[in-house]
């Protein structure tokens, strides 16, 4: 816990507050729950970087796949939590191929995000997501661009999947309100934050 | 084995150890102590702070006399650690050293049972037991003594290998020196300098090459493999393998009646032959021919026909003429020599780094490994000293080392120990590209730069101060422009938190170690363990490190761990002084523990031996009976051939059926019969 420092001025006392890294800051939990939900031995990680140098989102943002690494070994779940960057890994499992500490980076963003969503921090794109996959079976449904290239492709409009067999969407949505997950959707989105 | 001792009830005496709190912090001792005095045959149980100290001893040594004690055990640490000293106290005591027994209640219990005290006492109880009921048995025993045959062998002639046979031969002993190339000097040959004092490799090597060609004491056998090992400490038979290479030396040309003839080395014959080979030495960047010299420093400076490759022209024989050198029919020969000792040196190799896909060695031309670099910034490799670019012949200005190429790595595919030079050699690397070509810059990728040694920090220092960049990040990708050829290393900038893509005109891996393919056959025929990721295994890695656990055979250099050339001289000049005390005292003891035939029981079938491992059983006619016969001397004691025994005609001393089966019945039974 960053320690307060008696400034008269508010905006001061914030911007010069310390901010040591304190065993106090670390959540006891964070790193047994990540390890446990991601199923990887994120303790294991010796930041060498590999990882973020592997990662084709790293490049284009501030998302640096090693810091997240890290802060589940300190036990800094809001740091990892809040930070938006979370939401940026593309899931493409190039770190996961290449880790030589065989840590599944990917896995450890993938129980991060599990725990965020729990804390309801889901970016609105996310949920958007999640409702369009319970409306079509689709995060990125079928569009009439789409369908146009595909005939020009020789194929047919529609692919093999949902977008043509519609009777197989109820399966999904069943799948879906098992976890909760639409309604949990929905009533963030409502939240409107 | 007449004894006195053996009649009478036995009376033994149990001593337990706290060892400061390694013991005692995890094992109630009173509870231990009160339970002893009430084990059958028990006529004294005490107890001691460090029972390996000398008022510990004296407590034994003075009972025996007082009590006329039959047996002793004492419940402490592991025998092997300690068994000798309490041996030796007992027998300081009047009794045979072998009527001692020891519980292991440390490194089997208390260290591993910490979290649990009333367990860990229970179970010191149980090892109590079955000490007790043993030392109860136990016999006098003899060990034998055999000569020691005045002669070591070494194999493998690298710069370790080379230490280790200059130092045995040098202290007044016959060493044969066995290596499997055409020529000594191992992988320091191929290097051009050294760190961190950056000598000229060679010119500190090639002295003690010569010396090794020269040396009285010393017979070189190159282009020889081990066959076959037989016998024992003091008295090994080895069988050589002398490889056919097709060039005889002065010395057998003589024998052969041909005089003045043999090889001097003059090369006529290399040029007039047609075949070309690439050279391993230069790391196959530079040919050689079907008959060929490694360089020109050689020793022995003879020449040696590739037989796969040779098209037998008889272009060479010709070249050669009236030194008749040339035998392109020679065949493998066998020979077999006694050695009382031996040293292994056989070295590493390279892993082959080309696994770890994502760096593109030998797919992109500019990637290359570190022993490639050495021969390609070495004045007498294969381009003169000039460092070139594979795929263009330009003079590289950019190049970038990526450190930890394959170790460090738990994947399964590199692995997973650090290969302890190539942080240093790497910097080196740096340094002499700077110094090379003017105007140049390294790039060093590391995840940490470990410079343990005695200058070594210092040299880091050096080349930083050159002007090296250092970048810490393990590399994650190697891209190759598909036009310039320039490869681009891909990693993340740690300290930065940046993801970077510096593109390079060369790129060198420093590519972890492996020991060589041959390792694993060596080991097999010396008896020598391997540790887990396949380097020999030493008999103990602090206070033993020289040793392994076959009596006679003795480490050195990389093919114990990876180690630079300081840690290898120092390794083999250990292992000659180790190997070398045998043959000086001129006769060792052998434990006690062979099998015996009992006679009466024997059948004579024969069956165990075969099943012996080590050849030490023959049948024999006694008294118009066919039995079993036991060659002391090669029995180790394994005891395959006494639980095999169907008969029970054999009696493994020390390891004795009753004596066992009484430990078996103690656990079980409490000490009930
Ligand atoms: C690129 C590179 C640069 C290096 N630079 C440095 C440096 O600057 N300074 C430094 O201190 N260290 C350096 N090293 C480390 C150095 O190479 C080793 O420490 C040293 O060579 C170890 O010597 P050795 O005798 O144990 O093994 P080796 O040199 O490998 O010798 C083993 C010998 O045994 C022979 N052999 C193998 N199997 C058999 C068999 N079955 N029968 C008979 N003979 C056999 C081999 O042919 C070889 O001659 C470098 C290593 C590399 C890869
Ligand atoms: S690649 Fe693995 S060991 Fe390296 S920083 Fe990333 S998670 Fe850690
Ligand atoms: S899986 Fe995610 S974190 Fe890993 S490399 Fe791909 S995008 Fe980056
Ligand atoms: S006989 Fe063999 S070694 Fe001699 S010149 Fe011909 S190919 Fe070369
Ligand atoms: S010596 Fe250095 S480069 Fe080599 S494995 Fe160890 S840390 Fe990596």
């Amino acid at each position: 816990m960053a320690k307060a420092k008696g400034y008269s001025d508010e905006n001061l006392s914030v911007r010069l507050a310390d901010r040591y890294y304190r065993t106090e800051d670390a959540s006891p939990d964070f790193l047994k729950n990540v390890e446990k939900i991601g199923m990887t031995i994120a303790h294991m990680c010796y930041q060498c970087g590999t990882c973020t140098g592997s990662c084709p989102s790293a490049p284009r943002s501030s998302y640096r796949i090693r810091k997240f690494v890290r802060r589940a070994v300190l036990g800094l779940e809001n740091d990892a939590l809040t930070d938006p960057d979370l939401w940026l890994c593309t899931t493409c499992y190039s770190c996961t191929d290449r880790c030589p500490r065989d840590i599944a980076p990917t896995d450890i963003i993938m129980a991060m995000r599990n725990l965020a969503f729990k804390r309801e921090i889901v970016p609105r794109n996310f949920l958007n997501t999640v409702q369009f996959i319970y409306k079509t079976g689709h995060g990125v449904p079928n569009n009439d661009v789409n369908r146009a290239a595909r005939v020009r492709l020789g194929l047919e409009a529609e692919p093999e999947t949902t977008a043509k067999y519609a009777e197989f969407i109820p399966g999904i949505q069943k799948i879906l309100d098992h976890y909760g997950l639409k309604d949990k959707a929905d009533e963030i989105l409502a939240e409107g934050q | 084995m007449v004894d006195e001792t053996k009649s009478q009830k036995p009376r033994v005496g149990v001593y337990i150890c706290h060892c400061g709190t390694n013991i005692a912090g995890s094992i109630d001792i009173k509870e231990l102590q009160d339970f002893a005095q009430t084990i059958p045959n028990v006529v004294l149980a005490d107890e001691y702070q460090y029972m390996c100290s000398t008022p510990g001893q004296k407590k034994i040594e003075d009972a025996i006399k007082e009590h006329g004690l039959t047996g002793i055990v004492v419940a402490a640490c592991s025998p092997r650690l300690h068994e000798p000293t309490f041996r030796t106290a007992s027998k300081e005591g009047g009794l045979n050293p072998f009527r001692f027994e020891m519980a292991n209640i440390r490194e089997q219990n208390s260290w591993v049972h910490m979290h649990d005290r009333q367990g860990a006492t229970d179970k010191a109880k149980d090892a109590l037991k079955m000490a007790v009921a043993k030392a109860s048995l136990l016999e006098d025993l003899f060990p034998k003594s055999v000569p020691v045959e005045h002669s070591a062998m070494v194999v493998g002639a690298g710069v370790g290998g080379i230490q280790a046979a200059l130092d045995l031969a040098s202290s007044g002993i016959k060493t044969y020196l066995i290596e499997k190339a055409p020529t000594i000097g191992g992988r320091m040959s191929q290097l051009d300098k050294t760190f961190p004092t950056l000598d000229c490799s060679q010119c500190i090597l090639t002295p003690k090459m010569v010396d090794v060609g020269r040396h009285p004491n010393i017979e070189l056998m190159t282009y020889t493999e081990v066959e076959k090992v037989e016998g024992y400490i003091g008295n090994f038979d080895i069988t050589l393998r002398k490889k056919a290479r097709g060039v005889l030396t002065p010395t057998e040309a003589e024998t052969r009646g041909i005089v003045g003839g043999g090889c001097n080395g003059c090369g006529d014959c290399e040029q007039v032959c047609p075949v070309i080979k690439p050279n391993p030495f230069e790391m196959g960047m530079a040919p050689r021919k079907a008959i060929y010299i490694y360089h020109p420093q050689v020793v022995p400076l003879i020449y040696t026909v590739d037989f796969d490759s040779c098209v037998k022209c008889g272009l060479c024989v010709e070249a050669c003429g009236e030194k008749k050198a040339i035998d392109l029919e020679q065949e493998d020969e066998f020979v077999t020599v006694k050695v009382g000792t031996a040293v292994l040196a056989v070295g590493y190799e390279l892993f082959p780094v080309e696994k770890k896909t994502e760096w593109g060695y030998k797919r992109y031309d500019n990637v290359i490994t570190s022993l490639e670099f050495e021969r390609l910034i070495c004045a007498s490799g294969p381009t003169g000293g000039k460092v070139i670019r594979p795929s263009d012949g330009e003079t590289p200005k950019k190049i970038g080392f990526v450190l930890c190429a394959g170790s460090r790595d738990n994947t399964g595919i590199g692995k997973p120990y650090c290969s302890r030079f190539c942080c240093m050699y790497s910097l080196k690397h740096a340094h002499q590209l700077h110094e090379k070509i003017p105007g140049s810059q390294s790039y060093l990728f590391y995840m940490d730069i470990r410079s343990f040694g005695k200058m070594y920090e210092e040299f880091y220092y050096r080349i930083q101060d050159e002007g090296a960049k250092f970048i810490r990040g393990r590399v994650a990708k190697i891209e190759e422009d598909p036009i310039t050829k320039n490869p681009h290393v891909l990693t993340e900038d740690t300290l930065l938190g940046q993801p970077v893509d510096i593109e390079l005109d060369m790129v060198v891996l420093a590519s972890a170690v492996q020991p060589t393919e041959e390792t694993n056959h060596v080991r097999h025929l010396f008896g020598v363990s391997q540790s887990m990721d396949g380097w020999l295994l030493e008999a103990h890695p602090k206070l033993n490190p020289c040793g392994t656990t076959t009596a006679g055979v003795f480490l050195a250099g990389v093919c114990q761990g990876p180690k630079d050339i300081p840690d290898t001289v120092a390794q083999a000049e250990g292992a000659a002084a180790a190997a070398s005390i045998p043959i000086h005292v001129g006769e060792v003891e052998l434990e006690p523990y062979f099998a015996m035939c009992i006679e009466e029981k024997c059948a004579g079938c024969g069956m165990c031996v075969n099943l012996c491992p080590y050849s030490a059983l023959d049948l024999v006619e006694k008294n118009g009976r066919t039995v079993m016969q036991v060659t002391e001397a090669k029995c180790k004691g394994c005891g395959t051939c006494g639980g095999f025994c169907p008969g029970g005609a054999i009696w493994m001393q020390h390891f004795a059926t009753p004596q066992i089966v009484a430990q078996i019945d103690a656990f079980l039974l409490g000490g009930e019969q």
